[in-house]
């Protein structure tokens, strides 16, 4: 059997001396489209966070790409990953940094898109690719989500690891988005969220 | 030499009067800065005061080991100046910001008053220590901004940071918005300052010398070289602290730890 590309092994999260996650497992394998749920201060984004070593784990073990999570190896788990954390959380000057920002760090230089690939993912997304020539204050909450997510998407990585995807997003949108991201059939994604339709459409339910 | 007309003590004790205007204007806004500026007052009067009398000894004696322990205590006070001011921890930031202004001090003096003005005696007291003074006293505001903003936004804009990370940023690369902002920040004032002296503002210690009745040619070319580098020892204290600083303020995973209140 394939062994599972996210492997979550009895963590434990201290957040302010108080044990936010206790004893958690979970797997995902390759491809599948997972979410994690349960109330808001349940400690949903803070395991987001310890995945990629943003927040220390007490206890447990998390392997990604079967590399354990330690210092040694953090480079190349990162690399497996794109990230989203929730839009409003990020700070641009320019539309067009938010697609092409990653793509000047020295790992994603070979990726780097053209620009029919741009116009075609924003395209999937419902975004005119004229939005890429605005500053940052000219767009919305929702038009910013969407191309945050194409940058993701654009840098080809195995694994999408995203938080609260879908909450700047009208209900057509909301939908539209979900099922782009859901066709996406090698693509890893584990995301927290309160969007039941996300929800619906994931393959696996982590609730907390 | 012309003399120089002096300032009696009963003179400058009245000089004080002008600052009843600003700490009035500084009391009617509620800025609770007057209490602040009229302990900063006091202490550069003493400051000044105890200086003049120990700069009259030191200037007598020249020797260059006290010099060297004169220049080292204004490098303790400058880094301490630093850390308090851009709001970090002495436990993380003493000793490499230390380190960054006395090499870029050492660096700088030995260029100005070895190569430039070529003294026998780079240690000479009546120039090594007022030139190291101007040099401190001109660099410290820039590096505090710079730090101030670099540690800040670092502190401020954790996501995008992380987000730099996560999307297969090296720390160096992910550091590098925060350092261009921090550099921006601290050295656009400089560079606007360099380029209006003369026209609106006549410097410290050109007037100074003109004062003290040198010729202005001289001056000039002091003032210039002066301006050169403080530039340079600001930018070098900027870089090298940021440097030294960094190998300690993040965890094995790359996030800053807890160094700014």
């Amino acid at each position: 059997m394939e062994s599972p590309i996210i492997s979550v092994n009895n963590i434990s999260i201290i957040y302010e001396k108080e044990e936010v996650i206790k004893d958690l497992s979970f797997q995902i394998k390759k491809g599948e489209k997972a979410v994690i749920t349960g109330e808001s201060g349940k400690g949903k984004s803070t395991i987001l966070n310890s995945l990629l070593g943003f927040v220390p784990i007490s206890n447990g073990e998390i392997f990604i790409s079967d590399k354990k999570l330690v210092p040694d190896n953090i480079l190349e788990i990162r690399n497996k990953v794109a990230w989203l954390p929730q839009e409003t959380s990020l700070d641009f000057q320019n539309v067009n940094d938010i697609i092409y920002t990653p793509f000047t760090f020295k790992s994603n230089k070979h990726n780097f898109p053209s620009n029919s690939e741009v116009d075609q993912i924003l395209n999937s997304l419902n975004i005119s690719s004229k939005l890429l020539q605005n500053e940052i204050d000219e767009i919305s909450g929702g038009q910013k989500q969407r191309i945050l997510l194409a940058s993701s998407l654009l840098l080809k990585k195995d694994i999408l690891i995203i938080d609260e995807p879908t909450s700047a997003l009208d209900t057509e949108n909301k939908k539209q988005i979900t099922d782009f991201v859901m066709s996406q059939n090698n693509l890893t994604v584990l995301a927290v969220t309160h969007d039941i339709y996300w929800i619906e459409q994931s393959d696996k339910i982590i609730a907390l | 030499m012309k003399d120089v007309y002096d300032i009696d003590y009963l003179a400058l004790l009245s000089g004080y009067i002008l600052l009843i205007i600003p700490f009035y204007i500084l009391w009617y806004y509620k800025t609770g800065l007057v209490k602040e500026s009229f302990f900063a007052f006091a202490r550069m009067t003493v400051q000044l005061l105890l200086v003049g009398v120990y700069l009259e000894f030191i200037f007598d004696l020249n020797n260059a080991f006290i010099n060297i322990t004169w220049v080292l205590v204004m490098t303790i006070l400058a880094t301490y100046t630093v850390i308090k001011r851009s709001e970090l921890t002495l436990k993380y930031f003493a000793i490499p910001i230390f380190i960054a202004i006395f090499l870029s001090v050492a660096i700088t003096d030995t260029y100005f008053l070895g190569l430039i003005i070529k003294l026998n005696n780079i240690f000479d007291a009546r120039y090594f220590i007022p030139i190291t003074g101007m040099l401190l006293g001109n660099s410290i505001k820039t590096i505090i901004i710079a730090l101030n903003t670099y540690y800040g936004n670092l502190k401020k804009e954790k996501e995008l940071y992380k987000w730099y990370l996560a999307n297969g940023a090296k720390k160096s690369e992910a550091l590098i918005p925060f350092k261009r902002e921090a550099l921006k920040n601290a050295f656009n004032p400089v560079i606007a300052g360099t380029a209006i002296v003369g026209l609106i503002s006549l410097p410290g210690m050109m007037t100074g010398q003109i004062l003290g009745g040198s010729n202005p040619a001289v001056a000039i070319k002091y003032q210039i070289m002066l301006m050169i580098t403080i530039f340079s020892s600001s930018i070098f204290s900027v870089f090298l602290s940021i440097y030294f600083a960094d190998k300690s303020v993040f965890d094995d995973f790359d996030n800053l730890k807890k160094v700014k209140k």
